[in-house]
C-alpha cells in the first residue's frame, strides 16, 4: 500500500519583495510518511525561508504547499497557526527553550497550544506529566533535571528537551533545523540517533536540515536544497 | 490592529504618552463643571422648565408665586406712601422699609398647599453637612439670597429635609427638588410658620 | 483560540523572570498610586473632618473679618480672632425671640500648645457635632467651680490627665510660652469622649476663669506688683467684658435668613454671623483650586510611572526575539503573542495598584496619629471607598492602554522574524 504524502510542494515561488529575484523555485517536492529526509543547504541557501514556508508563517507568491492532504496556502493565517501547532514539531539550532519555564513545562509548550496534541499526549502516557518524563527518559535526560529551570542545562540536554517538545503528542511531522550544530562532535550523532528513534517509534516523518553532510548517513533520503530548488542558490534570504 | 500601526511612528508614541500626561486634567475639568454656578448673577430667577407637566406626573411643578396667599401684599407697607413727594432720606420711607421687612419676615404661608407633593426650582443653601454631602437645606426663588441681597420673604423660603443626603451639592446650585410640603408651627412668639419638604428627589436644574 | 488562562500564566511567569527590573518600576507605580490615592483620602478625610465638627448650628457669629477665618477659628480652632465682641452683643442675641440657644466662646489661651475655650455650661448641652451627636463625658462631670476645667480627649490622651489633675493656662496660642498663669492653676473635673472633632484638642474652663485670671493682666502681660491670689478673684465681678465668638440655634431654620440680616446691621458693634454651611463651602472653593492642583500632579506622576514601565517592557524585548520565535514555532499566533506581551505590562500595573494600595495603609496606620494630633484632622484608617477604587480603575485602564504598545511592538516582530529572527 503506497504511503501518503505528508509533505508536497508544488511549483512554488518565493521571494521576499516585488523588485528581487525569487530566492526560492521549486517545481516539486514530495515526502512520504515515515521517511526520514536529510536535506542539505548551507546557510543562506534559502532553507530558513522553506521553513518558514513549511511551519505556514510564510506564503508564497506562487504556488501551492499541501501537508497531510491540507493546502497550507489557502489557509488563514490563525487557522496554518494551529495546523502548525497540531502537526508540527519543530527543533532549531540553539537557545531552543523558554528561560523561565521549567525543563518540564517547556516540553509541556507544545500541548499548551494544540489541543489535538494534548489529548494524544494523555492517550499516550495517562498524564501529560508522565508523557513528557517518558519521552525525556527515552532521550537519556535523568529525572532530577525535570524541575529545574532550563538555563543550568548543558546545550546537549538542552537539545534534547527541546527534542521531547517538539515530539510530545506525536505529531505527524518533525522539522529539524541544525539541530546538532551547536553540540560537540561525539555528541552528534547520538543526538541524531535518539531523534531518529524518537521519530520512528512515533510514526513521525522526520525532515533534517544541516550544512554537515557527514551527517547525512543513515537518512531514507539525502537531497540538497539546491536540487530542489534550482533557481536560487546565491542571494540571502533578505 | 491596523488602528495599532499607528503608533509605529515615534510621533504618535510620543502624542500617545503625552495623552497619558494630560489626562489627569480632566479630573480637574470633572471637578470644575461644578462651577455651572458661576451662569447666575445677583437676583436672577429659574425659569419654569419648558416641558408640560403631564397630569398624572406625581410632583406637580410649582412656581414660586404659588407659595404666597393671594390675599398678602408684599408691598403693603408702602401703602399710603407716595415716594415722589418724600425728600431724600426722609425717615418716613426707612421707616416703610422696616415695616415692610417685618411684614416679610412673618408672611403667611398658603395653607392649601399643605401636603401638597410639588416640585419645585430654586437656589439651595446649605444647614447640615455630612462630608461632602448635604441632608439639609434652603430652597430659595433667586440667586444670591443671604449673601448679597436682604432674604426672601418668610413664604418665599423652604426648609427642605433629604431622605437620603446628597453629594455634590454646594451654596447657590440651582436644584428642582421634589417632595411633600409641609407647613411647620414655629413657636416663636410672632407666630410665623414656614415652609417644610421632605426632599425625596433633587436633581440640577439645568438652563434649556 | 487558545484559552487565554495558559496566555497569562506565561506571562506572570515572564514577569516573574525579570522581577528584578520589573521590580524597580513596580516600586515606581505603587508609589505614584500611593500618592494619587493619599492626596485623595486627605482631602476626602479634611472635608469629612471638617464638616463633622459642627452640627445643628444655625449661625456662628463674631467680631466682623472674613466668614471663613470665622469658622477656623471659633469652630476648628485653628488661628486667631482679629478681635473680640462685647458680653452686651451675646445677651442681645441670647435674648433674641428667634434664638432657642446659644453657645458663648472665648478664645486666646493655650494649654502646652492645646487651645483654651472659655464657654458656659450651655457648651455641654446644646453643642452638637457629627451626625447630631451630643457631647458625652469619658469621665467625670462639667465644670462647677470657677477653675474647673473640662478636656478633651486628646489633650488627655497626650499630657496623660486624669480628673484631679491640676493644669495651668499659657496666654496667648504659642506652643512656648512665657506668659503663664501659673498663680491660678486649674482643676481637670471632666473628660470628654473622643469626637474626631476639635474638640478632642480643647481645654474649656468657664468664662468666669478666663476673667479671673486676667483680672491682673492689662495689656497682655502681668503688672508688675499687681497680683491677684486665687482665693480672692470671687471678690471681683466676673461677668466677662468681651467673648470671641457665639454659636446660635434657632427655633426655626427658616428663620436664619432674618436673623442673621439683623446681627449684621443693626447691632450696636459691628458683628458678621455666618451659616456654617455657606462658610464652609466658602473655604472648599479657595482650597478647590489647590486641591485639584494636587490631583492633577499626582496623576501625572502615575503617568511617568506607567511611561517607566513601558519603557522598560520595550526594551526588553529585543532580547526576546528568540523566545518569541519559539512560542510562534509551537503554534502562537501573532495576536496571541499581542496578548502576551499586553498581559505582562497589565500585570505588573495591577500588582503596582495593589501594593500602592497597601503602602497607602501603612503610612495611613503610620502617620494618622500624627496628624491628628498636631493639626486635628482625623485621617481614619478604612476600606477603600468607591471614589478611590474609581481612582484606581483610571490607573489600571491606562496602564492597560500603556501597556498596548509593548504588545503591538512584540506582535510586529513576531511577525516579521517568523520562526527564524535574526538576532
Amino acid at each position: 500500500m503506497p504511503l501518503e504524502t505528508v509533505i508536497e510542494i508544488e511549483n512554488l515561488r518565493f521571494r521576499w519583495s516585488q523588485g528581487n529575484g525569487f530566492c526560492l523555485d521549486i517545481p516539486a517536492f514530495e515526502v512520504r510518511a515515515g521517511e526520514r529526509i536529510f536535506l542539505y543547504g548551507p546557510s543562506g541557501s534559502g532553507k530558513s525561508t522553506l521553513l518558514g514556508l513549511l511551519g505556514g508563517v510564510l506564503v508564497p507568491e506562487l504556488g501551492r504547499i499541501r501537508l497531510l492532504g491540507s493546502e497550507l496556502t489557502r489557509l488563514k493565517p490563525s487557522a496554518r497557526d494551529r495546523f502548525r501547532a497540531d502537526h508540527v514539531g519543530f527543533v532549531f539550532q540553539q537557545f531552543n527553550l523558554i528561560p523561565y519555564l521549567s525543563v518540564v513545562d517547556n516540553v509541556l509548550l507544545s500541548c499548551r497550544f494544540s489541543a489535538r496534541r494534548r489529548e494524544r499526549a494523555m492517550a499516550a502516557g495517562g498524564s501529560l506529566h508522565d508523557e513528557a518524563a517518558r519521552l525525556l527518559a527515552h532521550l537519556d535526560l535523568e529525572v532530577a533535571l525535570y524541575r529545574q529551570g532550563v538555563t543550568s542545562l548543558s546545550v546537549g540536554q538542552q537539545q534534547r528537551v527541546a527534542a521531547a517538545r517538539a515530539l510530545i503528542g506525536r505529531p505527524e511531522i518533525v522539522i529539524a533545523d541544525e539541530p546538532t550544530s551547536a553540540l560537540d562532535a561525539e555528541r552528534q550523532e547520538a543526538f541524531l540517533a535518539l531523534l531518529a528513534g524518537e521519530c520512528l517509534a512515533a510514526g513521525s516523518t522526520l525532515l533534517f536540515v544541516s550544512h554537515d553532510r557527514r551527517l547525512a548517513a543513515g537518512f531514507d533520503r539525502e537531497l540538497s536544497l539546491a536540487s530542489i530548488s534550482p533557481a536560487c542558490g546565491e542571494g540571502k534570504a533578505a | 490592529m491596523r488602528i495599532l500601526a499607528f503608533f509605529s511612528r515615534p510621533i504618535a508614541a510620543v502624542a500617545a504618552l503625552a495623552l497619558f500626561a494630560v489626562w489627569p486634567l480632566s479630573l480637574v475639568g470633572s471637578a470644575c463643571a461644578a462651577d455651572a454656578r458661576s451662569d447666575y448673577r445677583v437676583g436672577d430667577r429659574l425659569s419654569p422648565s419648558k416641558s408640560v407637566t403631564s397630569p398624572e406626573a406625581v410632583y406637580k411643578e410649582t412656581p414660586w408665586d404659588a407659595l404666597v396667599p393671594k390675599d398678602w401684599d408684599p408691598q403693603q407697607a408702602f401703602k399710603g406712601l407716595d415716594l415722589r413727594t418724600l425728600k431724600d432720606s426722609d425717615p418716613r420711607a426707612m421707616e416703610a422699609l422696616q415695616r415692610l421687612r417685618e411684614s416679610w419676615d412673618n408672611a403667611p404661608v398658603e395653607q392649601s398647599l399643605r401636603g401638597q407633593r410639588i416640585r419645585i426650582a430654586g437656589f439651595m443653601v446649605p444647614l447640615e453637612k455630612k462630608g461632602d454631602e448635604v441632608s439639609e437645606f434652603l430652597l430659595v426663588p433667586y440667586f444670591g439670597a443671604c449673601i448679597h441681597v436682604p432674604p426672601p420673604p418668610a413664604n418665599q423660603i423652604i426648609h427642605v429635609i433629604l431622605a437620603k443626603p446628597l453629594k455634590g451639592l454646594q451654596s447657590m446650585d440651582a436644584v428642582w427638588v421634589s417632595g411633600a410640603l409641609a407647613i411647620a408651627r414655629s413657636d416663636s412668639p410672632w407666630g410665623a410658620s414656614g415652609y417644610r419638604m421632605q426632599g425625596e428627589l433633587v436633581t440640577p436644574y439645568s438652563k434649556r | 483560540m487558545t484559552p487565554l488562562t495558559p496566555l497569562l500564566l506565561l506571562a506572570v511567569r515572564s514577569a516573574w523572570n525579570r522581577r528584578l527590573t520589573l521590580g524597580m518600576t513596580l516600586l515606581a507605580v505603587a508609589l505614584s498610586v500611593t500618592l494619587l490615592l493619599g492626596v485623595e483620602r486627605v482631602r476626602h478625610e479634611a472635608r469629612n473632618s471638617f464638616a463633622q465638627s459642627v452640627a445643628g448650628t444655625d449661625l456662628v457669629v463674631g467680631a466682623r473679618s472674613s466668614p471663613v477665618q470665622l469658622m477656623l477659628y471659633a469652630v476648628f480652632r485653628i488661628g486667631e480672632a482679629t478681635h473680640n465682641i462685647h458680653w452686651q452683643s451675646y445677651r442681645a442675641i441670647a435674648e433674641n425671640p428667634a434664638v432657642a440657644w446659644s453657645i458663648p466662646l472665648s478664645l486666646g489661651d493655650s494649654h502646652h500648645g492645646f487651645p483654651v475655650i472659655g464657654t458656659s455650661s450651655a457648651y455641654f448641652e446644646h453643642f452638637r457635632y457629627g451626625d447630631a451627636q451630643a457631647l458625652a463625658f469619658s469621665a467625670g462631670k462639667p465644670f462647677a467651680e470657677i477653675f474647673d476645667a473640662v478636656l478633651g480627649a486628646e489633650v488627655a490622651a497626650r499630657l496623660g490627665y486624669r480628673p484631679g489633675d491640676q493644669l495651668v493656662l499659657s496666654h496667648g496660642m504659642g506652643d512656648v510660652s512665657l506668659a503663664e498663669h501659673t498663680d491660678k492653676p486649674f482643676t481637670v473635673v471632666g473628660i470628654l469622649a473622643a469626637t474626631g472633632t476639635p474638640v478632642d484638642r480643647s481645654v474649656h474652663v468657664s468664662l468666669e476663669a478666663i476673667q479671673a485670671i486676667h483680672l491682673d493682666w492689662q495689656g497682655g502681660a502681668p503688672l508688675p506688683g499687681l497680683s491677684i491670689p486665687a482665693e480672692y478673684v470671687r471678690k471681683f465681678d466676673l461677668t466677662p467684658k468681651e467673648i470671641t465668638a457665639v454659636l446660635v440655634g434657632l427655633k426655626s431654620r427658616a428663620a436664619v435668613f432674618k436673623v442673621q440680616r439683623d446681627l449684621n446691621t443693626r447691632s450696636a458693634e459691628p458683628l458678621l454671623a455666618v451659616l456654617p454651611g455657606v462658610a464652609l463651602d466658602q473655604l472648599w472653593q479657595v482650597v478647590g483650586i489647590a486641591e485639584r492642583t494636587l490631583l492633577a500632579v499626582s496623576a501625572m506622576v502615575v503617568a511617568v510611572g506607567l511611561a517607566g514601565l513601558v519603557a522598560v517592557v520595550l526594551a526588553g524585548l529585543s532580547e526576546r526575539r528568540r523566545e518569541l520565535a519559539i512560542l510562534r514555532s509551537v503554534g502562537a499566533r501573532p495576536s496571541e503573542i499581542f496578548v502576551l506581551l499586553t498581559a505582562e505590562g497589565l500585570f505588573v500595573t495591577v500588582l503596582g495598584a495593589l501594593l500602592g494600595v497597601a503602602l497607602l495603609a501603612l503610612l495611613t496606620a503610620l502617620l494618622g496619629p500624627l496628624v491628628q494630633a498636631h493639626y486635628g484632622l482625623a485621617i481614619r484608617a478604612r476600606w477603600i471607598s468607591s471614589d478611590e477604587l474609581a481612582l484606581l480603575g483610571a490607573v489600571i485602564a491606562v496602564g492597560l492602554v500603556a501597556s498596548l504598545l509593548p504588545g503591538y511592538r512584540a506582535y510586529r516582530i513576531s511577525l516579521a522574524d517568523g520562526l527564524t529572527p535574526r538576532l
